[in-house]
């Protein structure tokens, strides 16, 4: 009987990505994880083959981000898990559940520089949630439970799980367990009945009230109940860059996003408040600026489910470890209707004055924003927006009007270039009744431009708009503003660049690469836009179109994101132009 | 500065890699760990470590909420100390 129970650690290990659930599995091989592969041509769910171990850790994010299950993602020992760490530090800052495997070399060499060995557990122990070294096959079922509870409990992230390969290649009857339990663990923590009344008397005693939710709202499933309170209350809503779709930028109420590159009403109204109501954030720096002058006049009200991030940044009136979800489910009934209407005249002032809007600088240019505005226009709203790091991030922010949880992944806490393109190839691949594009800037979109063919493969109708402005924009800007004009390094036209990068060279074309011929290269469908006229037009054929699309969009060199309250300076510092 | 020694006491579970963890999350801060303790408790799959680190309150209080998340950690208490 116990015999035939018996099965490979690499076996055990497939059973047990199973039982947990896993839809999609991610990754490259390697010496050290074959083992592993040579079980999965048997397994109930897909592999899909990326081409750089980021680029896997990506997808598996935007899975993730776009489903709130966890992504899972297998690599081998040595580099293929080196190469992991960006990705798990990009999921760990922003709390995104993923299971990271890695191939390790055999116990026996463990320790001995062996060919692709490299601390794995070491490595990765700062930028992921926790990691398990795996030590016999029979761990393997247990550790890959308790890998998706740690993953998924208290606020998630990514866990990495080291199997050195003579544990995959070990028997092991040990079966995947019915439930787990952590000795040490124990993340779920409730709000007090006194903390509740506390909260609910100080939003009904407040005049000038703010909710600003992030991240935590739309990790909760705590949008719908925002928006009832905000509605009872008649409280506006500001929210954070990864908070973005956790309230309706329709919605009166809102104020759309706070922050260094946020709207004027919403850091006005943060800046002004008696109250804010601060739901599922974590306070940064990108969205406080000066803390020593931010929210002056406010009370603070944190809700987080993580202690460690309650007054971590800022000083609260009212701290609460709990689930978002559940605290506004409780405090709903004990909140009093209300009308702000000062309040509200006050902000709807600052919206008239100080809209989101944009100017054109130069005839017949198309301006980065009008992107924006047109990929909106044809996906009505309704699209998954994933977007890499930089201006055109910024851009998306603002000019998208966001209504929907998790139809906006943006790399928020790492600011990862190359993040875009294989996370939307994550979610298209997640969330198959929706259109998926993806806004890239010329140099992220170099970063793991490899990725695209992933989505050719898997006939995925991915639209990859790449903005194109010839240079590293948001360090160009910062470059403009704060260094002087002095453009090292951030230039990648052949013109306008330093004395010391000047190439000898002259170049058949000022833009390298051709992103068309490379999209083509890859399989993909390509269109270049450089006719501020035909830019809808391509960009609505590009979503329609069922196939992997890649538009390039040649855009305004010098834009700069506005407004804009410069790091570490007050809002009432805010530069417009 | 404000800055005082304070002791930590923290009970944690008795495994690889647990001491690396946390040595880690206060040295990945910037703070020096003055002294550090590290023996078996009666339970043999516990541990205790008792690390004595420089710091303001607010930054003791921030490392003792970040122990306190790890997985492996049962319990941390602190007490101020001089310097």
């Amino acid at each position: 009987m116990k015999q035939s129970m018996e099965r490979s650690g690499a076996k055990a290990l497939v059973e047990s990505l199973e039982k947990a659930g896993v839809e999609v599995l991610f990754g490259y091989p390697g010496g050290q994880a074959l083992d592993i592969f040579n079980q999965l041509t048997g397994a109930k769910f897909p592999f899909v083959l990326g081409r750089h171990e980021q680029g896997c850790v990506h997808m598996a994010d935007g899975y993730a981000r776009s489903t709130g299950k966890p992504g899972v993602c297998l690599v081998t020992s040595g580099p293929g898990a080196t190469n992991t760490v960006t990705g798990l530090a990009t999921a760990n800052i922003d709390g995104i559940p993923l299971i990271v495997i890695t191939g390790q070399v055999p116990m026996s060499l463990i320790g001995t520089d062996a060919f692709q060995e490299a601390d794995t557990t070491g490595v990765t122990r700062a930028v992921s949630k926790h990691n398990f070294l795996v030590h016999s096959a029979d761990e393997i079922p247990e550790t890959v439970a308790q890998a998706f509870y740690i993953a998924t409990h208290g606020k998630p992230g990514p866990v990495v799980i080291d199997i050195p390969k003579n544990c995959q290649q070990a028997m092991t009857a040990a079966q995947y367990p019915e439930r787990v339990s952590l000795r040490a663990y124990h993340p779920e923590s409730a709000a007090t009945s006194s903390q509740m009344t506390r909260l609910a008397k100080l939003i009904n005693e407040a005049q000038r009230p703010v909710i600003y939710a992030g991240g935590g709202v739309i990790a909760s499933g705590a949008a719908s109940d925002v928006a009832v309170l905000a509605h009872k209350a008649d409280i506006p809503v500001a929210t954070t860059l990864m908070g973005l779709g956790a309230f309706d930028e329709h919605d009166p109420l809102s104020l759309r996003m706070a922050g260094m590159h946020g709207t004027p009403a919403a850091n006005w109204a943060m800046n002004d408040a008696d109250l804010i109501v601060a739901l599922g954030v974590r306070f940064s720096d990108r969205v406080t600026g000066k803390i020593s002058q931010y929210a002056p006049k406010a009370k603070i009200v944190h809700v987080d489910c993580d202690p460690a991030s309650i007054g971590k940044n800022v000083s609260v009136s009212l701290g609460i470890v709990a689930d978002v979800k559940d605290v506004l489910t409780t405090v709903g009934s004990r909140v009093k209707p209300a009308k702000h209407e000062a309040w509200r005249a006050k902000i709807d002032g600052w919206k008239k004055s100080h809209p989101v809007a944009w100017r054109q600088m130069h005839p017949g240019v198309i301006m980065p924003q009008a992107v924006m505005e047109a990929v909106d226009k044809a996906t009505h709203g309704r699209a998954v927006i994933v977007t890499d790091v930089g201006q055109h991030q910024m851009w998306a922010a603002q000019h998208f009007r966001h209504s929907i949880p998790r139809h906006f992944l943006t790399s928020g806490g790492m600011g990862t270039m190359g993040f875009g393109i294989p996370a939307a190839i994550g979610a298209a691949i997640a969330r198959p009744d929706h259109a998926t594009v993806a806004i890239c800037g010329d140099g992220g979109a170099q970063m793991t431009f490899e990725e695209v063919v992933v989505a050719v493969e898997h006939k995925l109708p991915v639209t990859f708009v790449v903005v194109n402005n010839g240079c590293l924009g948001m360090v160009r800007q910062w470059q403009e503003l704060f260094y002087g004009k002095n453009y090292s390094g951030s230039i990648l036209t052949v013109k306008d660049r330093p004395a010391n990068e000047q190439l000898e060279q002259d170049l058949a074309c000022d833009y390298l690469p051709d992103f068309v011929k490379l999209a083509q290269a890859h399989g993909a469908d390509a269109v270049r836009v450089i006719d501020p006229a035909k830019l809808d037009d391509a960009i609505a054929k590009a979503v329609r179109s069922p196939r992997t699309t890649v538009v390039e969009v040649i855009v305004e060199p010098r834009a700069n994101v506005y407004p804009m309250i410069p790091a570490g300076k007050p809002v009432s510092e805010m530069v417009f132009k | 500065m404000n800055e005082q020694i304070h002791r930590l006491n923290c009970y944690v579970e008795n495994k690889p890699g647990v001491l690396a963890r946390i040595v880690g999350l206060i040295s990945g801060r910037g703070y020096n760990i003055q002294t550090l303790n590290v023996g078996p408790t009666e339970d043999g799959t516990v541990s205790r470590m008792r690390i004595d680190v420089l710091g303001s309150d607010r930054v003791v209080e921030q490392i003792m909420l970040q122990l306190r998340n790890q997985v492996n950690v049962i319990e941390v208490t602190s007490r101020r100390g001089k310097r």
